[in-house]
């Protein structure tokens, strides 16, 4: 930290913030962050107010919004469910373990793994439900969480509060209790956020193709899709404007979760 | 600030730099002449780097410069991480920094590099211009950004902290060659840098500037620290007792299936009596601070044994083992990452005593904390304060605090003052030992400082490579250390130029024989073959060196001499 010379960290008006607050802070400095919970938030909105009052093609395109989002979300949760008890399995079982769990999930992070959304759409056929599918996300958006989150835990882990803690005659369980578990709370949260663009980014292109969401529900991948059939310029636009400026938002506050919570410094 | 005139390098008057909202430096008027090193001193934000900056005309974007900046000849600044192209192997740095600057061409300018190298004891000098950056240890990165900065004949060269992440046996070596070597070439140096100790004292540099809140302040004459009343020597059964310790951490297998460990702590005993105090002293990998965090327990051993009080602490049952912490605290070297950063000081100080002194009422439990805190010269308003809001030095106050709470006997210190700087540091290491005093405590204090480790403690164990290569009082090490390792602490502490040359060791692959022996200016044959063993040369007094051995044996005198 940096402060430029002369200056005393007192003068700032927020220097008795609890840390809780300062993360907030950090987050909401971070431009795009800021933007991209402004833009979230709107969204959110506008697809409710979209449900309520409906037709025409922003009101089509806000439909479709509802189904994508409500999917991403979902399959998203799953995912970063699944990475986040991935990675902490991996971390809690030793270091044999750990390196047996976590080498394929480094391997499958460097594969294109939003290929095998339409592939598993493709496999079982029209008929397919939509569990199935937001399974077959959920794992798709887990290998890479599970990687960051066993990456935060390390190095949380070496910090030295711990020993500090260890020196002040706590236990194993108190000090997991009281400091572990709520100094891993932000960047297992940062971890996680990463796995909601992820999935909507994989539904929307197994929608695109046709392979994603089952029939009957269309997303906006879906509607782009349909539109890019017909070739109508109009139906096309308002899906893919939208698809756009919420994977912006999404990878905005992602980044700056990365960057005011993460233990790693954000230096990924 | 008299001066010859016109031929001074650099001179400076009524310098100010300014934001919109504050003045940052203000009104700085010096001079440097040819051939002069002037050390620029200042504590952590003093602005020592924003005025090298602006000298070599690089003020940040929104600082407005008033004032009057004078270079006669050529500039170079290098700045505190010495930066090098990555991308570039170093003959090609040089040949194209030479031919810019003095149209040299190329078998010139390498023949010039290769000679600048050599001024820094580089050995092969001709053949590390094929590596690049990456390829070379952050010692030799450093020594290659300082020749490429004075092949290039500079007028003028500013040196931001330089190596200031090296140890200190590195650091004060390149730091003495490279003024060596500017007054030679007649080129004023000025060399900013940690206050403490005086440059000027050791002929490091011949005149010192001290920026204080963005202010020139002329040195005042610093008050020789008092010295350490002397204590009659503890006696009695020790208190702690070590005993063949050994750290190692795994390294997974080699390809031939062995296992590979990194050995840390090699065999290593102390004793420590009641009331006793004892430096370890050693630079990084020296296993200083994993044998104090062993003693705690706080990193397993994988063998050997420590005791406290007669019980051995490996064996000892949960219960013994909390009263055993309840005599042994530590001081962290960051105190500020030793807090937890989600609860007030308050409740981690509360915390500690519940856990360790359980019996206490609530209404007693907040009066001992205020006087915990009064005892370290901390208002109680700390209590209700996160650890993010603590300035480093009331950090340090506050892990001192928590350190006493429990009223330990041993307090084991791993460079408790690291973070801190110039009058911070004084004051916190008065405080240490006057509360040492005051409640007899024992400490173990692990530095890299040898002057600093020596001023507090009465006994000392100089370290390499997990191993105590001497042992003796504090008074006859600082005047006639005998090992050449401990003589390179000592001569580093004073800014003094080590005798050490090279590099350490990878603790990967230690040397065979005497670990020191590649470094080592009396390193005959013989170190090679055995490692020396730890020998009395007088009472008190254990060395493991073949020469010192030696001339013990012959009577003669080694002293405190580098040679």
């Amino acid at each position: 930290m940096h402060e430029p010379a002369g200056t005393d960290s007192r003068t700032d008006p927020h220097w008795r913030d609890g840390p809780w607050q300062k993360a907030g802070q950090r987050l909401t400095a971070h431009r795009p962050a800021a933007a991209g919970l402004t833009v979230l938030a709107a969204l959110m909105l506008a697809v409710a107010a979209g449900l309520v009052t409906g037709g025409g093609p922003v009101g089509a395109a806000l439909a479709a919004g509802h189904q994508s989002l409500t999917f991403a979300l979902l399959a998203g949760l799953g995912g970063a469910a699944l990475g986040l008890l991935w990675g902490g399995a991996a971390v809690a079982l030793g270091e044999r373990a750990e390196r047996a769990m976590m080498a394929p999930a480094i391997a499958l992070t460097g594969l294109p793994l939003a290929l095998v959304l339409p592939l598993a759409g493709g496999l079982l056929g029209p008929g397919r439900g939509l569990a199935p599918m937001a399974v077959v996300t959920a794992l798709i958006a887990a290998p890479a969480v599970a990687v960051v989150a066993r990456d935060e835990l390390r190095a949380l882990l070496r910090r030295e509060f711990l020993s500090a803690a260890q020196a002040a005659g706590l236990t194993g369980g108190r000090r997991l209790r009281r400091h572990t578990l709520p100094n891993v709370i932000l960047p297992l949260a940062a971890a996680a956020w990463t796995a909601l663009p992820r999935a909507l980014m994989a539904e929307s292109l197994a929608s695109l193709l046709g392979l994603g969401l089952p029939e009957g529900v269309t997303g906006w991948g879906t509607a782009i899709g349909a539109a890019a059939r017909t070739g109508d310029a109009m139906a096309l636009a308002g899906p893919a404007l939208l698809l756009a400026l919420t994977l912006w938002a999404l990878h905005g506050v992602g980044d700056g979760m990365r960057l005011a919570f993460s233990t790693t410094g954000g230096r990924r | 600030m008299s001066g010859s005139g016109e031929r001074a390098p650099l001179r400076v008057e009524g310098l100010s730099l300014l934001t919109s909202r504050d003045i940052l430096l203000d009104r700085l008027s010096f001079a440097v002449e040819p051939g002069e090193v002037l050390a620029l001193s200042g504590g952590a934000g003093a602005g020592k780097t924003l005025l090298l900056r602006a000298l070599a005309g690089l003020a940040p974007k929104g600082v407005t410069v008033l004032g009057d900046i004078r270079i006669q000849g050529r500039r170079i600044l290098v700045t505190q991480d010495g930066a090098l192209d990555p991308l570039r192997p170093l003959g090609a740095q040089f040949t194209d920094l030479l031919a810019h600057q003095s149209g040299l061409d190329e078998r010139t300018a390498l023949r010039r590099a290769a000679e600048a190298l050599e001024r820094f004891q580089v050995p092969a000098a001709a053949r590390r211009l094929a590596l690049h950056p990456h390829e070379l240890g952050e010692a030799m990165r450093w020594r290659a950004a300082l020749a490429l900065a004075m092949a290039a004949q500079p007028a003028l060269l500013l040196a931001d902290a330089p190596a200031a992440a090296l140890d200190p046996t590195q650091r004060v070596r390149l730091l003495n060659d490279l003024a060596a070597w500017t007054r030679e070439a007649g080129t004023a140096l000025l060399l900013a840098g940690r206050p403490q100790p005086d440059p000027v004292h050791s002929g490091l540099a011949d005149r010192r500037l001290i920026l204080a809140q963005g202010r020139l302040e002329a040195p005042e004459e610093e008050p020789t620290p008092a010295p350490s009343p002397v204590e009659p020597a503890p006696s009695g059964p020790p208190i702690l007792s070590v005993r063949d310790l050994r750290v190692a951490f795994p390294l997974g297998r080699s390809w031939r299936g062995e296992e590979r460990w990194l050995t840390v702590v090699d065999g290593l005993s102390i004793a420590l009596a009641e009331g006793e105090t004892l430096a370890l002293l050693g630079e990084t990998g020296s296993g200083k601070s994993v044998l104090a965090r062993a003693i705690l327990r706080l990193v397993p051993p994988v063998g050997g044994q420590v005791s406290w009080l007669g019980t051995d602490l490996a064996a000892a049952p949960p219960e013994a083992m909390r009263r055993a912490r309840r005599d042994l605290q530590i001081l962290f070297p960051d105190p500020l990452a030793a807090f937890d950063p989600l609860m007030t000081i308050g409740a981690q100080l509360a915390e500690t005593l519940e856990s360790l002194r359980p019996t206490r009422s609530a209404a007693d439990q907040a009066a001992w904390l205020a006087e915990a805190l009064e005892e370290v010269g901390l208002p109680s308003a700390v209590l209700d304060l996160y650890p993010g809001s603590l300035r480093p030095a009331e950090a340090a106050r506050a892990g001192l605090a928590r350190a006493l709470l429990p009223e330990p006997r041993l307090l084991v210190c791993d460079e408790p003052a690291a973070m801190l700087d110039g009058a911070e540091r004084g004051d916190f290491l008065a405080l240490l030992r006057a509360i040492r005093r005051r409640r007899r405590l024992a400490l173990l204090y692990a530095t890299q400082d040898a002057a600093e480790g020596l001023g507090v403690a009465r006994r000392a164990l100089v370290l390499l490579l997990g191993r105590i290569v001497e042992a003796a009082d504090s008074a006859v090490l600082a005047a006639g250390a005998r090992h050449p390792y401990s003589r390179a602490l000592i001569a580093a502490a004073r800014l003094a130029r080590p005798a050490l040359h090279g590099d350490p060791p990878s603790p990967l692959r230690p040397p065979t024989g005497c670990a020191l022996r590649l470094r080592c200016p009396l390193a005959h044959d013989g170190c090679a073959q055995v490692p020396p063993s730890l020998d009395t040369v007088a009472p008190g007094h254990r060395v493991a060196c073949h020469v010192a051995h030696d001339d013990a044996q012959d009577g003669a005198q080694v002293g405190g001499r580098a040679p």
